[in-house]
């Protein structure tokens, strides 16, 4: 019996088999997803689509494979649910009273303090049912309160986003560059850690001054270094002696550079959406970047 | 001749079968080895880098993202597609026993991927790459790589479909499925990539689905082919199992081409899971391969003839088990946490890539050649040379590179321990991976050598006689009237 | 140089493979990582929901993790803030660069009891001297009104001026008195100077 053709068949069947689950279902589920809806905000629609010059710049980080030593991507590996008590009212023993009663974990001994120095954290770590059913105790007499929800990962702990990134992250650019590797750190939010374009420039220029011990190799290609005419150019970089050009001379980025810049200060995945479930107080937000 | 033996065509002699080989494999082994030495060189100048970031900065072309994208697709489409290909078309032609068909037509088609390849890396280095993994090559060349394809894969068809031995056996098999998947997944993943772009994050999952088709499933039927054609032949023997072949085969397509989507990606849950389960069902793939060889090699002798080719193809196999096992080591979760994202993938991406299928591939070539060129290597210590250069080489780019990448993973995970200091940690065993590059290196230039040296060879052998021929005192012959 | 003799060219010797079987406990290994598989999906797979994403393993745990409620109004202005539009010249931490953008940290133009001057400087920008906080300043500050709507304004400067971080406890901005001001300053195309602003009464 001639079994070319049979294993031709078998062939055919296990890569169709593989086209089917992982090429024609992902495109049904997400390959047409729409936008997104911001879950604290629904009036905004998340993502916005880059602008013009992040798109372009988006085109120099392809074409210089910086997702070779770059990812775009955030962890997460659990999720940390805490209820602050913001204000006790006017009956805080009703409060306690309440609190204890809820079967929330809370102690009669416990419950006295933590009805002072307010705003303070009552439950940390708890499960969304025993957060819920606290937050309940608390609105009966009067109080307020609020539940916390925190995305915690070790991503997370680095300061390289507040979530997790999920498909509705990339839906607007072309191509979408993971990257698979971290020689350098995540991206997936540097428009959030380091929104000044000057930084990103200086960054591109020369990474061991702006980053000391850095790997990364300067990208001068990017800018180009000039004679100064009548007076400086606005744009034109502001050196360190050591790396300054010549008297006389300006470093200048060419239109690559500032829309690869534009492009980086638009990258920010932190808005909370269905699929990563978060609230964060604003103080807590603007950490210095990493 | 018997008249009622109809057979279609007559078995051809080996010689014979080799003699058509000639201008084929000369095409596809040549370029193929040419390729080999210009990823190497390609691969070490981006490693260089890490060195000294300020090395070559000032060139655009040669960035690291550039030159690190253009070594691996020359790697992968300069070098491994094609030596597949002149392997596989060696062992159809002498297992069904008949000459190839149309062999000016797979020279032409090794041609034209060769100029593909040239055109794609090029574009790469120019800044023209697709930025997706392992398909950076520009759609333009994609193009011609498809077409060259094509034109070879359905000679190589046909040149079965002719076979005098119509059994099939094991490699066989193997590399019908070889010559159907690359067409698909190739094209699927360029055309839902460049021509009609999916929209988001389905991007990169035709990206893994396309690399995890080829760097696992594609790879592994070529190079599975060529193990279990070479191995029990070097030891004299034959293959202890084919219905564990068939177990093999059946494994290996089903399970391997569900891997290759990451435990990390931004993706739902069930994506990376399901590809999770695939790659450790793959686990009884390396068994039975194991098991299958194992007992063939029991009791078996290999002469000195083929001792090289046969250490070439047995380090390569054993390359595959340990890339095999990295690999599903990557997807258990609470492996994937720490080396995630670190150059553990990178160091079981290169012995997959240049450990296992690479290396079966240079035995191949090492035992195929003499016998398609009719003349021996000029440099047998050569040979011998390249093989602990290639196997000390491969072992020191990824035992440190995945010692390195654990190490990276386990500092990436605190976050106490600022990223530059993560970075810096690296660099010893970069340094490490760097000098096995050098080895590598130097062993592809003993090849190159060498063919070229047999090429010359041949080529003088041919033209003194012809050259004589033509260049003889003509003897008048007297004419008795 | 005579031809040198080729290796031998032997058929090569492709009798079958012998026919041992799969073993059986190759079968039962397989079997048995097909059902840890299995396991494991029903655990961590989320069932094919396309909004279940690790490290949630069920669409009901994800949907119980929606707090409804009324969004924090410093949440939205913060978003506004780091659009970016402020953070670029005033910095994340509120405290722009000496000499160049004021600080809004404690800042005596951010926590007036009434917010019209800060409007007007948002909506039409900025420019010429200004002291703030004892520090002189000679910039431009580009205006917002065309790119900002009035709901952003106001949530950007309510949260600006109830920062705890920064110490600002002023009053919030609504929506409403953005769009008084924005009509009120029609005939005023230009960006405001700041002693053009100090005639304006801030509860204008």
């Amino acid at each position: 019996m001639n079994y070319g053709p049979l294993i031709f068949l078998t062939s055919f069947l296990a890569l169709s088999a593989s086209w089917f689950g992982f090429v024609l279902t992902p495109q049904i589920q997400i390959g047409r997803q729409p936008q997104g809806t911001n879950s604290i905000n629904p009036a905004e629609l998340y993502p916005q689509a880059r602008p013009g010059l992040a798109a372009q710049g988006l085109q120099v980080y392809r074409a210089n494979g910086c997702a070779a030593c770059h990812s775009q991507q955030v962890g997460q590996t659990g999720t940390v649910i805490d209820v602050r008590l913001l204000e006790a009212g006017t009956n805080a023993a009703a409060v306690a009273a309440a609190l204890v009663n809820a079967n929330v974990g809370i102690s009669t001994a416990n419950a006295a303090g933590l009805l002072t120095g307010l705003p303070k954290t009552i439950l940390s770590d708890v499960s969304i049912d025993v957060a819920k059913l606290a937050l309940k105790a608390l609105e009966a007499p009067g109080a307020k309160g609020e539940i916390k929800i925190s995305p915690v990962g070790a991503d997370i702990a680095r300061g390289w986003g507040r979530r997790r990134t999920v498909a509705t992250d990339y839906l607007f650019d072309q191509p979408v560059q993971l990257g698979s590797q971290r020689v350098g750190p995540d991206l997936a939010n540097a428009g959030a850690r380091l929104p000044d374009l000057n930084w990103h420039l200086l960054h591109l220029y020369s990474p061991q001054k702006m980053v000391p011990g850095s790997l990364m190799p300067p990208y001068r290609f990017l800018f180009q270094v000039r004679k100064i005419e009548q007076q400086a150019a606005a744009d034109a970089l502001r050196l360190p002696k050591e790396i300054a050009p010549p008297e006389g001379y300006e470093v200048v980025p060419k239109p690559e550079a500032v829309a690869l810049a534009a492009y980086l200060v638009s990258l920010n995945a932190n808005t909370p959406l269905f699929e990563t479930p978060m609230t964060v107080a604003p103080a807590t937000t603007n950490s210095p970047a990493k | 001749m018997n008249a009622c033996c109809s057979t279609p065509t007559a078995a051809a002699a080996p010689d014979d079968i080799n003699v058509s080989c000639r201008a084929p494999l000369f095409v596809l082994f040549g370029k193929a080895v040419g390729w080999l030495v210009a990823a190497s060189v390609l691969g070490l100048v981006a490693s260089l880098k890490f060195h000294s970031p300020n090395i070559l900065a000032n060139c655009a072309c040669l960035t690291y993202g550039r030159v690190h994208a253009a070594a691996v697709n020359a790697q992968l489409y300069g070098f491994a597609v094609p030596a597949g290909l002149g392997v596989a078309l060696w062992i159809i032609a002498q297992l069904g026993g008949i000459r190839v068909v149309q062999p000016g037509i797979i020279a032409f088609g090794a041609a034209l991927w060769n100029i593909g390849v040239l055109i794609g890396v090029i574009g790469i280095l120019a800044g023209d790459s697709t930025g997706f993994e392992k398909l950076e090559m520009p759609r333009y060349a994609a193009v011609i790589l498809l077409l060259a394809f094509l034109l070879i894969g359905v000679a190589t068809l046909f040149t079965l479909h002719d076979r005098r031995e119509r059994r099939l056996t094991p490699p066989q098999w193997f590399l019908i499925a070889a010559l159907f998947w690359f067409p698909w997944i190739f094209s699927t993943a360029y055309l839902l990539l460049t021509v009609c772009p999916v929209r988001g994050v389905m991007q990169p999952v035709i990206q893994w689905w396309f690399g995890g088709n080829f760097t696992f499933v594609w790879l592994s039927l070529t190079g599975l082919a060529a193990v279990f054609h070479f191995l029990p032949q070097f030891a004299g023997r034959t293959l202890h199992s084919s219905q564990l072949a068939l177990f093999t085969f059946w494994t290996l397509i089903l399970f391997g081409s569900w891997t290759g989507i990451p435990a990390s990606a931004p993706l739902p849950a069930w994506m990376p899971a399901l590809s999770g389960i695939a790659t450790l069902l793959t686990l009884v793939t390396l068994i039975s391969v194991g098991v299958n060889i194992f007992h063939t090699k029991q009791g078996g002798r290999v002469s000195s003839e083929t001792s090289s080719a046969y250490r070439f193809v047995l380090f390569g196999l054993g390359m595959f088990q340990l890339a095999g096992l990295m690999r599903i080591a990557s997807v258990l979760p609470p492996v994937s946490a720490v080396t995630n994202f670190t150059w553990f993938t990178v160091a079981q991406a290169q012995l997959n890539s240049f450990g296992f299928f690479s290396l079966v591939m240079l035995g191949a070539i090492y035992h195929i050649v003499p016998r398609v060129a009719g003349a021996e290597w000029p440099s047998a210590k050569s040979v011998r040379l390249h093989f602990w250069l290639a196997a000390v080489g491969i072992l020191l780019v990824a035992v440190p590179l995945a010692l390195g990448g654990v190490a990276q993973g386990f500092k990436l995970l605190d976050p106490a321990i600022a990223f530059q200091d993560v970075s810096k940690a690296t660099l010893p065993f970069l340094r490490a991976a760097t000098t096995g590059e050098l080895l590598i290196l130097f062993g592809n230039l003993l090849l190159a050598a060498n063919l070229l040296g047999l090429v010359v060879r041949c080529f003088r052998a041919k033209l003194v006689p012809a050259f004589a021929s033509v260049t003889a005192e003509m003897k008048f012959a007297e004419v008795k009237p | 140089m005579s031809q040198p003799t080729p290796p031998s060219t032997a058929p090569a010797a492709e009798s079958p493979a012998r026919g041992a079987a799969v073993p059986i406990w190759l079968i039962v290994v397989t079997v048995m990582l097909f059902y840890l598989g299995a396991l494991y999906f029903d655990e961590h797979g989320g069932w094919f929901s396309e909004k279940v994403y690790g490290p949630y393993t069920s669409f009901q745990q994800v949907a119980d993790l929606q707090i409804s409620g009324a969004p924090n109004p410093l949440e939205l202005g913060l978003r506004v803030y780091n659009k970016p539009t402020c953070v670029s010249c005033h910095q994340a931490s509120g405290q722009g660069a000496a000499g160049q953008f004021p600080s809004l940290v404690g800042s005596e133009w951010v926590q007036e009891a009434e917010p019209g001057r800060i409007i007007r400087a948002v909506l039409n920008g900025l420019q010429g001297p200004i002291t703030v906080k004892n520090q002189q300043f000679n910039n431009a500050m580009v205006p917002w009104g065309g790119v900002l709507s009035d709901d952003e304004i106001a949530s950007v400067l309510t949260y600006v001026r109830q920062n705890p971080e920064w110490g600002n406890h002023a009053s919030a901005v609504t929506a409403a008195r953005v769009k008084a001001v924005r009509e009120k300053i029609k005939s005023h195309p230009g960006a405001f100077t700041a002693d053009e602003l100090l005639k304006i009464p801030a509860a204008d």
